[in-house]
């Protein structure tokens, strides 16, 4: 098992540290009703032939990081702030040319809904064939036969017969598997995958996580797995990152945070999972409210308009103070109260349920 | 695909039949009897008899719709015209010579014209289509959406007109519109019909920019482009291989359907400049009353429209694979 | 004299419903004056024959035609028009645009020779003189001239005339005029076709007598004085036997004049070549100036205003048939006086006018009142003014027919806006000074802005008016009919040839009533079909012409029509061109004379 570090210094330069290293992090995107502060301060480092799993409610800055990873974002609209360090390679300065090169090189990204991801207009095995092309300097045929084999190692039976089908002819967990072939045509050191099953069915989920697991060991490539359902990160995940409004509320070890939850929201997020080995009869407690407007975020804890417990940090500090995350290495969170108050609430809440 | 075109080919010639059918039978439900144009200015009954009985319209309806469908493969003989040969579509009213000869001697111009301008639509409407969404928000992405606002307003009996007193009249830059065949010269043919293209294509291709634009923009945001981007493709493949795929299939079926629309910008097109091609022939057909020749035009021009639609239908499945022709 | 039952079709009834055949005879045909321009401040002219119209001797029919001064031969002429020639073949030609353009490779018995002085002279074409007759018209007798040659060389023998008479009994010649085929048969009130089936079957008509090569005669089966008038007609032109090819002959004629086809696209294109078989020295009307002439078809009247404007290129030798100055250039044209010097105007000999329907309004008081308050000047503004629609008529005939008279009995040129207090006087005597008059018209733009002159004028003088739109597709026959409900309605009427027979027979009979019978004012007066016959027989088309005016008057005196216009026409050939004429006959420009300035 391998474990994770936070660091706590931005903008230092690197010596040799984490594989992927994210140092605060902002994204801010201009649209016509003002400036949306889709992520804020984010760090969080990964290293090599580990999976961190990043968990959130939609709109909470988890695929808009990762496509910041990627360089994805439209410059003309987009400010990002902060440092990507991949390696010994910055991103965010990077040039388009060197980002070219590391996507779907070094750093590959699988989509949501593989229906709308690949390209309805082309057989798989050209769109698998041609990052391959594009990076390796291979010959159509190379690429073909590269595609074949991506194809076989992800599971999918015949793939002599199925490299030349488009992706409509697929099943839904078979355009996955491609999908994550595609992905993984170039032996990626990062992969980054957001919400991989959700648009998919139990079984083929168990499935398809299982192969991602698979191909970890085998290649030794950092996962970002991108998820809103805990039960994934669970089973998946070395490391989790719990992120609300663009800010990380709360991050450590899949057993921390699983276990000892500290950060209400997590708490939300927890009990609004249903489990094995809990009565039927007993609701699911969502999280209530709705996310923050990210154009015009509360001031202080971001959380406080939705958090039980707001009040019992002191009549001011939640609504007009910002946490940050602490302790700045291990497992921490980003929240006022103090470590007794959040395990009697939690107690509480754990008993409540049962 | 054999499949789908017997079965498109059998629809269409189901729709010919009954477009034929009905325009036979409202041409005789206009008040007016066409054998009076054969008949001198102090006509005598014997004289429309005879008339009527040389032009077959002396038989019951469905009867002549008969002659007219059978005329077509076999061939009719008219006391009033002389020989018809198969094709036979039967003799115009007005100038009195076989509609299908007169039909096939002004195809080529009609041909020309449409075929130039589709060129011209697609060519010219699809580039600054692109060029606009390259640089979205951009002073080009602007002058070109504001271009296309102005030519989607134009008119061609407006444009015609003006532009042929400028370029041809003033400046004389460039001959007067014509047709020469393309077998005579080339250069001829090209230069000749030049402005007749340009003005009929001004106030499609500023459609096609438009919507060329906004299909690009809406494709980029697609997922699969944002894929293709994240696979380390450079931005001229996502645009070109991409997006431009998938903003193609929307044009292609509109194009398919303005194919129609175009044909009747050719009449107005062939009027303006005096070009003899089909659009004449059913504008004259109309003010004539000139059944025949009506018909004729209507059935080729819906000929036209079959085919090329099946052609696009073709075409669509073609660019996407996801449409199957079985 | 022809058959009292025999029913007789308006030209206009063809021209309302808008067919091709038949489009080039008038423009504003059917009552769909042109629009635009408002009347032209110039002063009308003055209402007098605009030309002398007699039957000229054999010394007149001689070849060569007269020089034109400054003219000589060479070049190509272009001509431009909207619309090809509906009919070559000759049997099949009844329109001035089909007849005009036929003068240069169709020649006749007889034909019209314009003098320099404008006096029209009926000549021997074929013949070396304008026929003869020795009973008052009904043995007729043409001699070919010497030196008379077909397109291949071969003479055009009196045995080609007889052939081109007979070959119009076919069934497939429908579309010509068909006086000479009714009186050629024994029986003028049977169906000719009946008694005769033409040449095709091998038999021949034996009342055309061919003595020799070069006589011919007629044996008409009633006394026709102006039988030589009717000749003169393009319907009655040459064809060769050796190369009729029937129903093909009307793409492809065969050359008896100075050019021949060489090519002719439908609607697209006529090329003319000179006819080198063709001899100047038979011919008193034709000079053939020119090596060749282009016809190009499908110009709009906007179109070909604009190219003789702009005068470039080609253009600048063209002239066009029929094609009129577009209403909205007039205008422009009149104030510029480079334009005028290559315009060409004059009468036609279409006239239009309103009829009364005398089976409704009995009381002849009411119709003079009515002619009395009519708003001709109105009218004439509304359409477009004098110049490019026509001059306020005051006769039935026009004044390019033989023996036109003069006169204006209800001072409509002294009161062209209408005389409302004259009307009431009318009025009053007869009996009724608030009569109800139904006016049908045609549902057009310009006819909805008439109707309205027409109304206001007509009630200023006392009537009321109950305004009745038409279909201007059935127009013709929902004024056809002979009970129709109508009082007022518009038609238009030009003669086959420059006398009064075929101007004012089939309008005024009143043994001609019928349906569908271009009698629409349903005029029968026993004076006056008494008249038509007398003035039918006289020999000496001076007198005939004389008598044909007394019969204008009289009809006048009945005050069956409202004249409205003789029509004019107005257009415009390039700068490169001379001896560009109008023909009064056909009403539109002749090439005959036509040159390339050099």
């Amino acid at each position: 098992m391998t474990t994770v570090s936070w660091s706590g210094e931005p903008g230092t330069s690197r010596g040799p540290g984490p594989f992927l290293s994210v140092r605060d992090l902002s994204v801010e995107f201009s649209t016509e009703d003002g400036i949306v502060h889709a992520v804020d301060g984010l760090s969080f480092d990964l290293e090599k032939g580990t999976t961190l799993g990043i968990v959130g409610e939609s709109g909470s800055g988890k695929s808009v990081t990762n496509l910041a990873i990627l360089g994805l974002h439209d410059p003309a609209h987009t400010k990002i702030s902060g440092e990507i360090w991949l390696e010994d390679q910055e991103l965010i300065s990077a040039g388009s040319g060197t980002m070219e090169k590391l996507r779907g090189n070094r750093i590959a990204m699988i989509f949501q809904d593989p229906l709308t991801a690949l390209s309805p207009f082309h057989t798989i095995g050209r769109q698998i064939g041609e990052v391959y092309r594009k990076h390796k300097g291979a010959s159509k045929k190379e690429a073909r036969e590269r595609a074949i084999e991506m194809l076989r190692r992800v599971g999918i039976p015949q793939p002599e017969t199925r490299v030349d089908h488009y992706p409509h002819e697929f099943s839904g967990g078979m355009r996955q598997r491609a999908m994550i072939a595609m992905a993984l045509v170039c032996d990626p050191d990062l992969l980054i995958a957001d919400e991989p099953t959700t648009a998919l069915d139990v079984t083929v989920q168990a499935q398809i996580l299982d192969l991602l697991k698979e191909l970890q060991q085998q290649f030794g490539t950092a996962i970002i797995l991108i998820t809103h359902d805990l039960g994934v990160v669970a089973g998946t995940a070395d490391n989790v990152l719990v992120m609300y409004a663009g800010r990380a509320a709360e991050r450590g070890t899949v057993r921390e945070v699983l276990r000892e939850p500290r950060h209400p929201y997590t708490w939300g997020l927890l009990s609004s999972m249903p489990r094995l080995n809990s009565p039927v009869d007993v609701p699911l407690k969502p999280v209530r409210g709705t996310p923050p407007s990210l154009l015009n975020p509360p001031p202080g804890c971001p959380f406080h308009p939705r958090c039980d417990y707001a009040e019992l940090a002191g009549p001011e500090l939640c609504f007009t103070q910002r946490p940050s995350i602490s302790p700045e290495t291990g497992h921490g969170d980003a929240c006022y109260l103090t470590l007794e108050q959040k395990r009697d609430l939690r107690t509480a809440t754990t008993e409540d349920r049962a | 695909m054999t499949g789908f075109l017997v079965r498109r080919v059998a629809g269409a010639l189901v729709i010919l039949l009954i477009i034929s059918a009905v325009t036979f039978y409202l041409f005789y439900a206009i008040p007016r009897d066409p054998a009076r144009a054969f008949c001198g200015k102090i006509c005598q009954p014997e004289t429309l008899a005879l008339i009527r009985h040389n032009l077959g319209m002396d038989e019951p309806l469905f009867v002549q719709y008969w002659h007219w469908l059978t005329g077509i493969v076999a061939g009719r003989d008219f006391v009033q015209f002389g020989e018809c040969p198969a094709p036979c579509l039967g003799y115009s009213f007005a100038t009195q010579e076989p509609v299908f000869g007169a039909i096939v001697d002004r195809f080529p111009v009609t041909l020309s014209l449409t075929v130039g301008a589709s060129v011209v639509i697609l060519a010219f409407g699809i580039v600054t289509g692109m060029i606009a969404a390259w640089k979205v928000g951009q002073p080009l992405d602007k002058i070109a959406s504001a271009s296309s606002v102005i030519g989607a307003s134009l008119q061609i009996y407006f444009v015609g007109p003006l532009l042929a007193f400028y370029l041809v009249d003033t400046l004389q830059l460039i001959p007067r519109p014509s047709y020469v065949p393309i077998t005579e010269s080339p250069v001829e043919w090209f230069t000749h019909l030049m402005l007749p293209w340009v003005v009929l294509s001004i106030i499609f291709t500023a459609n096609y920019t438009r919507m060329t634009r906004s299909q690009m923009v809406e494709q980029l945001a697609e997922d699969y482009v944002r894929t293709a981007r994240a696979k380390g493709m450079s931005n001229r493949t996502v645009f070109f291989r991409f997006a431009w795929r998938g903003a193609m299939i929307p044009i292609v079926t509109i194009f398919g359907v303005d194919l129609a629309v175009l044909l009747g910008g050719a009449i107005i097109t062939e009027q303006t400049f005096s070009l003899h091609g089909i659009g004449e022939l059913a504008v004259r057909a109309v003010q004539n009353t000139d059944l025949p020749m009506l018909l004729g035009v209507t059935i080729v021009g819906a000929t036209a429209i079959v085919v090329l639609n099946i052609v696009v239908d073709v075409l669509y499945a073609f660019i996407d694979p996801r449409v199957r022709l079985s | 004299m022809r058959s009292h039952s025999r029913r007789i079709a308006s030209i206009t009834a063809v021209l309302a419903a808008g067919a091709l055949a038949l489009a080039g005879c008038a423009k504003g045909g059917g009552g769909g004056a042109p629009q635009g321009a408002a009347g032209t401040t110039q002063t009308p002219l003055e209402n007098k024959a605009v030309s002398a119209i007699s039957v000229g001797t054999a010394a007149d029919s001689a070849g060569p035609a007269p020089e034109v001064p400054g003219a000589k031969p060479g070049g190509t002429v272009y001509m431009i028009d909207r619309d090809d020639f509906s009919h070559l073949d000759p049997g099949r030609i009844y329109l001035n645009y089909n007849s005009s353009v036929s003068k240069l490779f169709t020649r006749t018995l007889t034909a019209y020779k314009h003098e320099p002085s404008g006096d029209i002279k009926l000549v021997g074409d074929l013949a070396t003189d304008a026929g003869t007759t020795e009973d008052g018209g009904k043995t007729w007798k043409f001699t070919l001239k010497d030196g008379l040659k077909w397109q291949d060389g071969s003479p055009i023998t009196s045995a080609d005339i007889k052939y081109s008479f007979e070959r119009l009994f076919a069934d497939f010649i429908t579309e010509g005029p068909d006086y000479a085929e009714t009186w050629l048969v024994p029986d003028p009130n049977k169906p000719f076709r009946d008694q005769y089936k033409g040449p095709y079957d091998g038999k021949e008509l034996d009342t055309i007598e061919t003595p020799d090569d070069k006589t011919i005669i007629f044996h008409l089966n009633g006394e026709h004085p102006d039988f030589n008038f009717t000749v003169a007609m393009t319907g009655y032109g040459a064809v060769p036997k050796a190369h009729d090819t029937k129903q093909k002959y009307d793409k492809q004629p065969f050359s008896s004049g100075p050019y021949k086809i060489v090519s002719h696209i439908t609607d697209k294109s006529m090329d003319l070549e000179r006819n080198e078989h063709w001899d100047p020295k038979t011919d008193p009307i034709r000079h053939a100036y020119p090596d060749k002439f282009h016809m190009e078809f499908g110009v709009q009247a906007q179109q070909s205003t604009e190219r003789f404007m702009a005068d470039t290129g080609n253009d600048k030798y063209a002239f066009t048939f029929h094609n009129a100055v577009a209403a909205e250039r007039v205008q422009e044209v009149l104030g510029n006086p480079e334009l005028m010097k290559r315009s060409v105007q004059g009468l036609t000999p279409f006239t239009t006018f309103y009829n009364i329907n005398t089976k409704r309004i009995t009381d002849i008081n009411v119709r003079k009142a009515i002619i009395a308050a009519w708003p001709s000047k109105q009218i004439q503004q509304i359409s477009g003014g004098e110049i490019n629609t026509g001059k306020i008529a005051t006769t039935v005939l026009s004044p390019t027919v033989l023996g036109y008279e003069a006169f204006d009995l209800y001072g409509k040129l002294a009161k062209p806006e209408g005389d409302p207090e004259e009307a009431k006087r009318l009025l009053a005597q007869s009996g009724n000074p608030n009569p109800t008059v139904v006016y049908a018209y045609n549902q057009t733009p310009t006819q909805e802005k008439i109707t309205v002159a027409i109304k206001e004028a007509l009630t200023k003088a006392g009537f009321k008016v109950v305004a009745k739109p038409l279909n201007p597709t059935t127009y013709y026959d929902a004024i056809g009919v002979v009970d129709n409900k109508y009082d007022i309605y518009w038609g238009g009427w030009a003669a086959d040839w420059p006398t009064g027979s075929t101007a004012i027979q089939p309008l005024f009979d009143g043994r001609l009533i019928a349906d569908n019978a271009s009698n629409y004012s349903h005029l029968n007066v026993p004076e006056i079909n008494e008249a038509i016959d007398k003035a039918n027989e006289i020999t000496d088309a001076a007198e005939a012409g004389k008598a044909w005016a007394a019969i204008d008057r009289m009809i006048m005196e009945q005050a069956a029509i409202v004249p409205e216009y003789y029509q004019t026409y107005f257009g415009l050939y390039g700068s490169g061109l001379g001896g560009v004429k109008f023909d009064p006959i056909e009403g539109e420009q002749s090439a005959l004379d036509i040159y390339v300035k050099q």
